[in-house]
């Protein structure tokens, strides 16, 4: 589909479900800031441009088979740059919410369908996943200046509740020390949940409203259960 | 008219050709510029030819400003800003006059001022043989009207001609009809991605005009060494609804063109891409031209994103190629961007002074009431359309004039 001498059959023009839109893709001047700018413009010939050219043009079937709007990091370098304030990653998410659910790439729809069944994008168990937390918790209290620390896990009425994001209890668990020290420095009252502590949401990534809304309201009832105020969410 | 005065507000190409108009109908006309320099923008512009005349019309203002000199029935003011219009039977309308810090009739042009002068921009220079003085004091920027610490050009000048104690005075009259002609300002890209401002070597279209008037190719300002590189940047602050400017400066396709066609018939050598979105061709012989431009320069149909600066003082930019598809990053010795003709900055308190109406665009939006509207105070105009509205200004005045 990234060949513009494909070409386009008219019956297959559907303007109606972009119509509603409210990205203002139709005002598109085709300046071509969006791609002149774009990180991964030119991947597999990605092409931000041409890409709400297609949305403006109704293309509907080829954008949501297309592989481009999976390429895109939603960034957003170009909705700052565009002349006419087209909210283009916002269009990049939105075509990927008309995608099957089965259809969407392995990795994000196989973490995201663990995140709803587990709480967390690598079913990691609760067990494991506190035994992480307290092990690393235990290299910190070998540093000097951190005898006593100790990680904080479902404290009540903490000041500040963290999300976790999977990799940081997976293959980067050293990154959690830098923060963790800074907190203990400053004397935070923090804590982290045991349970739906993930703090990437891919409901965000895939364009699915629904679990978005379902990982969001999950930290929000951490929230309302430990009686904390404030959310620290690292992605 | 012999009885009739009509003042014109605007020392441009606008103000200037309907100021002639008006004085072949007998009319006097009282015609205020607020800088030193009468002939607006189009003064400042290059002569486009390549082996022959392009019809640019730069030359236009010249011979306007000249004629205007001439013309018993105009009167000429520089410096001078309105300062209160009321309006009963006729218009009375008072100014403020900017102190003649260089007595016209003195000064010999010779420029020992300029280079004696310790401020940069202190001393103005003017565009044009018609501007007399050549030399203008800005008074922002002068040591002596800041804190008296400086009169270097005072005691300098070989001719006496500068005095620098001198203050602002008024000046008033009474009109019959006004026409405001007070022309556009350029857009100041310094919040684009381009590092103007910045970088030196980042010009704006109208920097490449004045530098264009004095000499054959575009220098780098940096080192004064010829650009052999150059991209023209189209569009920046046109047609972008994140700075509420929707509309097309129209002249910016032709005008850059024009130079860069100018530019590679002194310079043949130069290589040059121009970067667009679709090339307006507004104007009745420019489409043919265009045939022929296509040819001569790399076109690429996409508005480039960010500029670095190189170590060895070069500008390297990251564009989408659009004849290759592919993203590409390419190294140019000098950027012109074609920024976009925006209301005059003073067009807001100009019109709560008149009360005159804007549009949504910021422009002057109707003629009524004894005002009129000449050239680019209207909207984006080229030098031909300016003169052909001042022209029609200056018919629809003297209709008003002859009906009252």
């Amino acid at each position: 589909m990234q060949e513009t001498s494909d070409i386009i059959e008219m019956d297959q023009i559907d303007h109606d479900r972009f119509r509603s839109w409210p990205f203002s893709q139709d005002f598109c001047l085709t300046c071509g800031l969006c791609s002149s700018s774009c990180p991964v413009s030119g991947i597999d010939g990605f092409d931000p441009r041409k890409l709400i050219r297609m949305v403006s043009l109704g293309l509907e079937d080829k954008v949501v088979e297309a592989r481009w709007p999976w390429i895109c990091t939603m960034c957003a370098k170009c909705e700052h740059v565009c002349p006419m304030e087209i909210d283009i990653p916002n269009v990049v998410r939105s075509i990927r919410g008309l995608r099957d659910r089965e259809a969407v790439p392995g990795i994000l729809h196989k973490g995201l369908a663990a995140a709803l069944e587990t709480g967390n994008n690598l079913r990691l168990p609760k067990e494991d996943f506190v035994f992480i937390l307290e092990d690393v918790g235990e290299e910190i209290a070998e540093e000097s200046g951190f005898e006593d620390f100790k990680v904080p896990v479902d404290k009540e009425g903490a000041n500040i509740l963290t999300t976790i994001h999977n990799k940081l209890v997976n293959t980067h668990t050293d990154d959690l020390k830098h923060w963790w020290k800074i907190f203990h420095v400053a004397k935070e009252d923090w804590t982290v949940p045991s349970d739906n502590w993930e703090g990437t949401n891919w409901g965000l990534f895939t364009g699915d409203d629904g679990a978005m809304k379902t990982m969001v309201g999950r930290i929000v009832e951490n929230m309302e259960k430990l009686k904390i105020k404030n959310l620290l969410w690292p992605e | 008219m012999p009885d009739k005065n009509v003042l014109i507000l605007g020392g441009g190409v606008a103000g200037l050709s309907a100021a002639l108009e008006l004085a072949r109908f007998d009319i006097s006309v009282e015609l205020v510029e607020k800088t030193g320099f009468p002939g607006g923008h189009a003064i400042q512009f290059s002569c486009k030819a390549t082996d022959k005349c392009v019809k640019c019309g730069a030359c236009v203002a010249e011979e306007k400003l000249e004629n205007v000199t001439e013309n018993p029935k105009i009167r000429l003011m520089r410096n001078t800003c309105v300062e209160k219009v009321t309006k009963s039977d006729r218009f009375s309308v008072t100014f403020q006059t900017g102190p003649e810090y260089i007595d016209p009739d003195k000064c010999n042009g010779c420029g020992v001022c300029l280079e004696k002068c310790p401020s940069a921009g202190a001393v103005m220079q003017g565009f044009s043989k018609h501007h007399t003085p050549f030399y203008a004091i800005c008074a922002e920027k002068c040591l002596f009207i800041k804190d008296g610490s400086c009169n270097v050009c005072q005691e300098a000048c070989p001719e006496g001609a500068i005095r620098l104690d001198q203050k602002p005075g008024d000046y008033a009259c009474e009109a019959d009809a006004i026409i405001v002609a007070t022309g556009f300002t350029g857009f100041d890209p310094k919040d684009k991605p381009y590092g103007y401002k910045v970088f030196p070597n980042v010009i704006t279209n109208l920097e490449a005009e004045r530098m264009l008037r004095q000499q054959d190719i575009l220098l780098r300002p940096s080192d004064n060494k010829p650009a052999e590189r150059i991209a023209f940047i189209q569009c920046v602050g046109s047609r972008d609804a994140s700075l509420n400017h929707l509309w097309c400066s129209k002249i910016c396709c032709g005008s850059s063109l024009r130079m860069a066609r100018r530019i590679k018939a002194r310079g043949p050598e130069t290589e040059i891409t121009f970067f667009y979105i679709d090339v307006q061709t507004f104007g009745s012989d420019f489409q043919g031209v265009y045939e022929d431009i296509r040819e001569e320069f790399r076109m690429i149909r996409a508005i480039p994103g960010d500029i670095f600066r190189t170590d060895d003082d070069r500008l390297q930019m990251a564009f989408l190629d659009s004849n290759t598809r592919e993203p590409a990053e390419e190294i140019f010795d000098l950027v012109v961007l074609s920024a976009g003709l925006t209301p005059g900055k003073d067009t807001e308190h100009l019109a709560g002074l008149l009360g005159a109406e804007l549009a949504d665009t910021g422009f002057f939006s109707s003629s009524r009431d004894g005002i009129f509207l000449a050239g680019a105070a209207r909207g984006p105009m080229s030098i031909a359309e300016s003169v052909a509205s001042a022209g029609n200004a200056a018919w629809e005045t003297v209709k008003y004039l002859s009906e009252k």
